[in-house]
């Protein structure tokens, strides 16, 4: 081989592995449009905290379960209309945990973190065919007498059976101390409630269109 | 000479692939260990740093644990009287002194635990970072209550709301939220130190104390006469930022000895895959001699090879240690108590030259046998092997 190709090869693969280096060393950006960081609320998401007791409760044939996620975004009106509000951010993606009997699936299970009064409730609600199935609270910072009353088998027994399109108000009376927290657990029940129906007629799952 | 080592690599293709591989594995391991021994000492320094503490008085025990629970918002087993944190202030080297009162409660129901930290305002001093994102940045009572960026949003909590501590029945009033700070104030209830003591039963006592001095020229005289204080005892950061890089030092060097094990390994390979080379082209090789070719030549040809396809494999080695440092990083503090909230792993251009020029120097070095074996072939062996 003569001198100048030679010269010229050895250029080109000094080039390439500046390159390389170059890359190595320099990612990719990250996207020019960056939400400000103290703009953007991103709560943790709400974890299912006893899965095991919660099916053993609500789901007594229960062998398994496996989380898939709701996208919702293409039905922001029709949950607009339904929940009488704007979603809020943490409402979509919807996590669902699709209780398994075997491999066949008989229920599903939400969690939800919501405003009580004296701190974060999560509730722990079990749906069948779009039917509330149970409820339970999972954790809850609520002084002793609030905790008891939202705690209460009547109460939250008043829940089973419910649909979307039950009444909500005609729940059984809480102690006028518990009002604010009942009245946050019994909302976030029903908008659980309405996320997961539209979410099962037509919402995607993990990005992909949901199997009718 | 280049394109002809380039060509008789790409001849065995599996072979050379395998070979570049095992290399590249080795190397990747190598800079992962390097990046991520320097991003960890870079990290505790500026972690330890931020704080603004040159030292810390904890309790007696094991110190450096002590201090190192203390600055993560961990609770100690044991605790101070509050009149140590009179004789430190009174000490004259001493800038500010900021007592603390960690408490932690396990809500095994919940699966978590709630951490209280209760503060005097001389806190504020060693906080540069405390911004608040909402409300107030002190307590406007004694049932005021400051919530870290995440402990807010886990409670669901903005200044005014109510919050309630069932385990000590207080009620207390959300005076402001902190901006995230990437510390572990992001989870943590803050009170005042008054009401830290009330509510959890620990009238009198500290956790510890934050120590900045006016001088850190004056810090030898200052531990000498602090840690006179009874009870206590008193750590330095540099102690224990040394103890820490210590700890680590042995767990990297047990693993850089791995990755020189498997750097070995690999040149063992390069060795074979050219010995094998030169064996299987000893006619082509004798020709080559036979058509004019010197010995340096050939010597030339077989070197260049190994250099191609070390340089090569180190590439792809820094190239997957970029990939996986994240995957390495995540599972590494997965398994580390107390580590930096930075990120670790930090491949800078030294530690690529670094792995590129070991990788050169091994590739030369599993070449010059092969090579010298190879320029060793005589014109007149290749009418012997041809017949």
């Amino acid at each position: 081989m003569t001198s100048a190709p030679r010269r010229t090869l050895f250029k080109l693969l000094a080039l390439l592995v500046f390159a390389v280096v170059w890359r190595v060393v320099n990612p990719p950006e990250t996207p020019l449009v960056v939400a400000p960081r103290h703009l953007i609320e991103a709560a943790p998401m709400c974890p299912w905290r006893q899965p095991e007791a919660d099916m053993r409760a609500f789901f007594p044939d229960a062998t398994g379960y496996r989380t898939e996620t709701l996208i919702l975004t293409s039905h922001l009106r029709e949950l607009n209309k339904l929940l009488g509000r704007r979603p809020t951010p943490d409402e979509n993606p919807l996590y669902v945990h699709r209780v398994l009997s075997h491999s066949r699936q008989i229920g599903s299970v939400l969690v939800r973190r919501v405003k009580g009064e004296y701190g974060a409730i999560e509730i722990v609600l079990a749906v069948k065919h779009n039917v509330v199935a149970g409820l339970r609270i999972q954790r809850l910072r609520e002084p002793a007498r609030i905790a008891q009353a939202l705690n209460s088998s009547a109460w939250l027994h008043s829940f089973v059976g419910k649909t979307v399109g039950s009444s909500w108000q005609n729940m059984p009376p809480v102690p006028t101390f518990a009002r604010v927290s009942a009245a946050a657990v019994s909302q976030g029940a029903r908008s659980l409630l309405i996320l997961h129906e539209v979410g099962e007629k037509s919402g995607t799952i993990n990005g992909a269109p949901l199997r009718q | 000479m280049l394109l002809f080592a380039l060509r008789n690599l790409t001849r065995r293709p599996l072979r050379n692939g395998l070979t570049l591989s095992g290399l590249a594995v080795a190397v990747a391991v190598l800079a992962c260990l390097l990046a991520f021994g320097q991003g960890y000492r870079r990290a505790l320094s500026a972690e330890l740093n931020r704080t603004g503490v040159q030292m810390m008085l904890v309790p007696l025990g094991c110190p450096y644990d002590a201090a190192a629970r203390v600055l993560k918002g961990k609770t100690l087993d044991n605790s101070l009287p509050e009149s140590a944190l009179a004789a430190v202030r009174s000490d004259p080297a001493v800038a500010i002194a900021a007592p603390l009162l960690l408490a932690a409660v396990p809500r095994p129901a919940e699966g978590r635990t709630d951490l209280w930290a209760g503060l005097d305002k001389t806190s504020l001093q060693l906080k540069p970072w405390w911004r608040m994102k909402a409300g107030r940045n002190w307590f406007a009572s004694a049932n005021s209550v400051i919530l870290g960026d995440e402990a807010a949003a886990v409670e669901t909590r903005v200044p005014g709301d109510k919050f309630y501590s069932p385990e000590t029945g207080q009620t207390l009033r959300v005076a402001g939220v902190l901006e995230r700070s990437g510390t572990s104030d992001d989870s943590l209830f803050f009170v005042s130190l008054a009401t830290a003591q009330k509510m959890f039963k620990q009238p009198q006592r500290l956790t510890a104390v934050a120590i900045r001095l006016h001088d850190p020229a004056q810090m030898s005289d200052a531990l000498e006469r602090l840690q006179k204080i009874p009870g206590a005892q008193v750590v330095t950061l540099s102690e224990m930022m040394g103890t820490f890089l210590n700890l680590v030092g042995t767990v990297r060097t047990l693993l850089l000895s791995i990755a020189i094990v498997a750097v070995t390994i690999s040149v063992l390979g390069v060795f074979n895959t050219l010995l094998t080379a030169v064996v299987e082209r000893m006619t082509e090789l004798s020709l080559l001699r036979a058509l004019g070719a010197s010995r340096s030549h050939v010597f030339g040809l077989i070197a260049l090879e190994s250099l191609l396809l070390v340089s090569a494999g180190s590439l792809c080695g820094l190239l997957l240690a970029r990939g996986i440092g994240g995957v390495f990083e995540n599972l590494v503090k997965r398994f580390m108590p107390l580590a930096p909230t930075e990120s670790l792993f930090t491949l800078t251009p030294l530690i690529m030259l670094q792995c590129l020029s070991l990788g050169l120097g091994i590739g030369l070095l599993a070449g010059i046998f092969p090579a010298w074996q190879a320029s060793q072939m005589q014109p007149a062996d290749a009418v012997k092997l041809e017949s």
